[in-house]
């Protein structure tokens, strides 16, 4: 029995990747959560000139240092706080809601990733892999029905919260809500337009065959980036938040896990919103912005590309090493209690060496990579499915750019009021998408 | 909460308490807004939960020992309240201090302003989103604090003056640390005016927000910044000259419209001023005694009390009574950070005051509070009530 089973798998192995895909890839974006929450924090600190987060520890027990992970550590001690907390609920709420709203964001949020292409699709004997677990063709628009579904567990929340302070926080969440959906979706129309369809695996081909969708439709691309902000609730549009007026917002009476799951949904939707500024306007799976490199050349080279994208990541990680040298001796210098000083040399050292092995291991890798990912030595198979694991990180490596440029953002510029958010999104944005989608559709007419 | 209007529409309207905790009133105030939709249909101001009965505690002791409790008023910039109840006191004794503890006076004051205007901005800007701009000023009032930390011990409620002069004179090397401080200040503003000052969100939240004018700040009875933010081109250092503020080269800061914009620059301006000011004073700073020769305030010399009969017995008598300002009632006040500080003190020539009132320029801020939110949104509570700068210890007392 247990034989028949592997020998089916081995004899379908797109079949069985393409079965266990939709639950990988879901998991896999939500292991990027502690990374943003981590990229937020010391991002902070960095644009506020102060410390950051440096506090909390795990003790190595025989090694005798305490690691602090650059303050990786906290985003363990948040969970395990927020996790083992009282499951209080207000009296005064409606129970039902209370307990289901704070999922729908959640769920919405793991959703969308099924209707992203994460790589080409693989063409085998009998059928096609696709990069989009669910490749319909209504595509995009599924995309933007699933994202803006989540605005109801904001809504529910507050409603149910019964309190005065999270109704207007829902309100202005869902007014703001359906203002941006139209000028984002009208944003987007332009390269739908440009492209001819509305399959997200087309928009990423055609960005193959001629070039990025930032450089076809600057307009459309500034549009969305700022409809993403607004959809995601983020600085300067976290009015529904407004912490220094609306206390919490919608959250105000949420505590424990249900908060956890609102504000991992809030960062889980940041990085779909970067994973889908980066697929429509940033080539997705797509290496360079210039034709000629489109899939096939980076199948038929997935050795080399690998190669260098682990020299970038080892060259990534000894610049570090670098900076951890420097860290290290600000802290010999500035810190006044021996004890201390001689725990932080120690962490740093172990950072250090630990580090610099990384580093020369994926230089290694890279050249391992470089002289043995072949198709004569591996076999289709093998070169198809790593070639899918590169375009699925370099989707990645495009949205953790833009994961930045919303924490950049955020430390940054004040937040708007919730009128001038209106008038924004239907006196300006509105205007500006339909002149956009107007001068596309006569360019891509004359053009043809 | 229906309502009936003047012209006999009935409003449906929702009421929200701004306060008391709440994270948009930096103290216990509590504004309770009667919402139509967002915006703010009207409004009560609630004060008082603060209240310590300051006016009635300092009655039970000398006025030396009033002195800590002037730290808890505006505790923002204790100094200043430290030495506008000194100056009171002194100027019922009749009391010169000596040429060199008024500059130092003038140096504390500034620099009191300076901090208390860099919370007030930064307290401000954080209410509008813009956080990081908290940590540009902050890390400047620390460097501010260090200074106080040593030149008295204390950070925050210094009681760094006595009657009739300093608790001590400056430690070596004052001058350069608050020169030091002077550029610090002048960086961070000019990083944080980098941030905000054509921020088009900045400017859109804060521009006709809470606008007060000439004639309605006057009818309130406002002071200080907040005045001058509204036009009125009124400074006591200028307009009532103490401490020799005439000698002083300095501009008074004048707003044009009386809105939160112009409340939040007159402050940001006046702390430059405040700084030329500090440049000034550190030159004017001779040595000298900081402690005025008046055997009815100041303790006599240690060596004396040792050798000499009268002096012991001055000391005595200073120690374990206390000052005795002649009968009388006086009035004085100084130009504190938030606006016109005044003490209003009633002897009966007893070591203890009969009454002290203390004249709060919060007071009259915060009077004005809900007829300045009509008509505005929910979230201009947050940047309006920030830029009026209500200290609720100075408030409630």
């Amino acid at each position: 029995m247990l034989s028949t089973i592997i020998d089916w798998i081995a004899a379908h192995p797109y079949q069985v990747v393409g079965l266990v895909l939709p639950i990988v890839i879901p998991l896999a974006l939500f292991q990027i959560l502690p990374l943003l929450v981590l990229m937020e924090r010391r991002g902070a600190a960095m644009i506020q000139d102060r410390a950051g987060p440096n506090r909390a520890y795990i003790p190595i027990p025989f090694l005798n240092v305490k690691v602090r992970g650059f303050g990786m550590i906290f985003n363990l001690t948040d969970a395990v706080k927020l996790l083992f907390k009282e499951h209080f609920t207000p009296p005064f709420v409606h129970k039902g809601y209370y307990r289901i709203a704070p999922a729908i964001p959640l769920i919405t949020g793991l959703l969308t990733p099924a209707l992203i292409p994460w790589f080409s699709p693989i063409v085998y004997q009998g059928g096609v892999l696709s990069g989009q677990t669910i490749d319909a063709n209504s595509g995009i628009l599924m995309l933007f029905a699933m994202a803006s579904l989540s605005v109801y567990g904001v809504v529910l929340g507050s409603w149910a919260s019964n309190s005065k302070y999270s109704l207007l926080g829902g309100m202005r969440a869902s007014a703001m809500m359906i203002s941006y959906e139209v000028s984002m979706g009208l944003s987007v129309i332009g390269m739908l337009m440009i492209v001819g369809s509305v399959s997200l695996t087309d928009v990423v081909e055609w960005q193959g065959q001629h070039t990025w969708g930032f450089v076809v439709q600057p307009v459309g691309f500034l549009l969305f980036l700022v409809s993403m902000f607004a959809e995601c609730n983020r600085n300067p549009f976290d009015v529904a938040e407004g912490e220094s007026e609306l206390v919490a917002g919608f959250h105000t009476e949420f505590n424990g896990v249900k908060f956890m799951l609102y504000m991992s949904a809030e960062y889980l939707h940041m990085i779909v919103a970067s994973v889908l500024i980066a697929t429509v306007y940033f080539g997705g799976y797509q290496l360079l912005p210039i034709p000629g490199f489109g899939p096939e050349w980076v199948k038929a080279h997935v050795g080399q590309v690998l190669a260098i994208g682990l020299v970038g990541m080892a060259l990534g990680l000894l610049g570090f090493v670098w900076v951890i040298k420097n860290r290290k001796a600000i802290h010999a210098r500035s810190d006044s209690n021996p004890q201390d000083k001689a725990e932080r040399a120690k962490e740093y050292g172990l950072y250090m060496a630990v580090f610099t092995l990384a580093g020369l291991g994926l230089l290694g890798a890279a050249g391992a990579s470089w002289a043995l990912i072949n198709i004569e030595r591996l076999g289709q198979g093998w070169i198809d499915f790593i070639t899918a694991a590169v375009q699925f990180n370099i989707v990645i490596a495009k949205a953790l750019l833009f994961c930045w440029l919303f924490v950049w953002v955020r430390w940054t510029i004040p937040r708007f009021r919730y009128d001038q958010i209106m008038d924004l999104g239907w006196k300006v944005l509105l205007n500006v998408a339909l002149v956009n989608l107007l001068v596309t559709a006569v360019v891509a007419k004359l053009i043809g | 909460m229906k309502v009936r209007t003047p012209q006999g529409d009935t409003l449906d309207l929702m009421t929200v308490n701004i306060g008391p905790s709440h994270p948009a009133t930096h103290g216990t105030l509590r504004f309770l807004a009667a919402l139509d939709g967002e915006t703010i249909v009207g409004g009560v101001c609630e004060m008082g939960f603060l209240h310590r009965g300051f006016e009635k505690m300092v009655e039970q002791g000398t006025y030396s020992q009033v002195l800590p409790f002037t730290d808890r008023l505006n505790y923002c910039s204790a100094m200043i309240n430290n030495i506008g109840f000194c100056k009171s006191v002194e100027k019922m004794f009749g009391i010169t201090v000596p040429e060199r503890c008024i500059v130092l006076r003038v140096i504390l004051i500034e620099l009191s302003r300076i901090i208390d205007h860099l919370v007030c901005v930064l307290a401000n800007l954080v209410d509008l989103g813009a956080l990081t701009n908290f940590w540009y000023f902050f890390n400047v009032r620390e460097e501010v604090y260090r200074i106080w930390e040593k030149l008295c011990g204390a950070r925050l409620t210094n009681t760094v003056t006595r009657i009739g002069g300093m608790y001590r004179d400056a430690y070596p090397g004052f001058e350069g640390d608050v020169l030091a401080v002077c550029g610090k200040v002048e960086a961070a503003i000019a990083e944080v005016r980098g941030l905000i000052e054509y921020n088009k969100i900045f400017i859109q939240r804060t521009k006709d927000i809470g606008i007060v004018t000439a004639e309605q700040a006057i009818a309130f009875g406002w002071t200080g910044p907040c005045l001058r933010a509204s036009g009125v081109d009124r400074d006591l250092r200028k307009d009532e000259p103490y401490y020799g503020y005439e000698t002083y080269q300095f501009d008074t800061i004048v707003g044009t419209k009386g809105d939160t914009f112009d409340r939040i620059f007159v402050r940001i301006f006046e702390m430059l001023e405040s700084v030329s000011i500090v440049r000034q004073a550190v030159g004017k700073l001779k040595p000298g005694p900081v402690n005025a020769a008046d055997a009815r305030v100041s303790l006599p010399p240690r060596d004396n009390v040792y050798h000499d009969m009268e002096s012991l017995i001055n000391s005595f008598k200073l120690v374990y009574e206390g000052v005795r300002p002649p009968a009388g009632e006086c009035y004085d006040s100084l130009e504190a950070a938030n606006g016109e500080l005044g003490f209003t003190i009633i002897s009966d020539g007893g070591t203890n005051p009969y009454r002290i009132k203390v004249k709060a320029p919060c007071l009259t801020q915060w009077a004005a509070f809900a007829p300045m939110m009509e008509g505005h949104m929910v979230a201009d509570v947050a940047s309006a009530l920030g830029s009026i700068n209500i200290i609720a210890g100075e408030l409630d007392r």
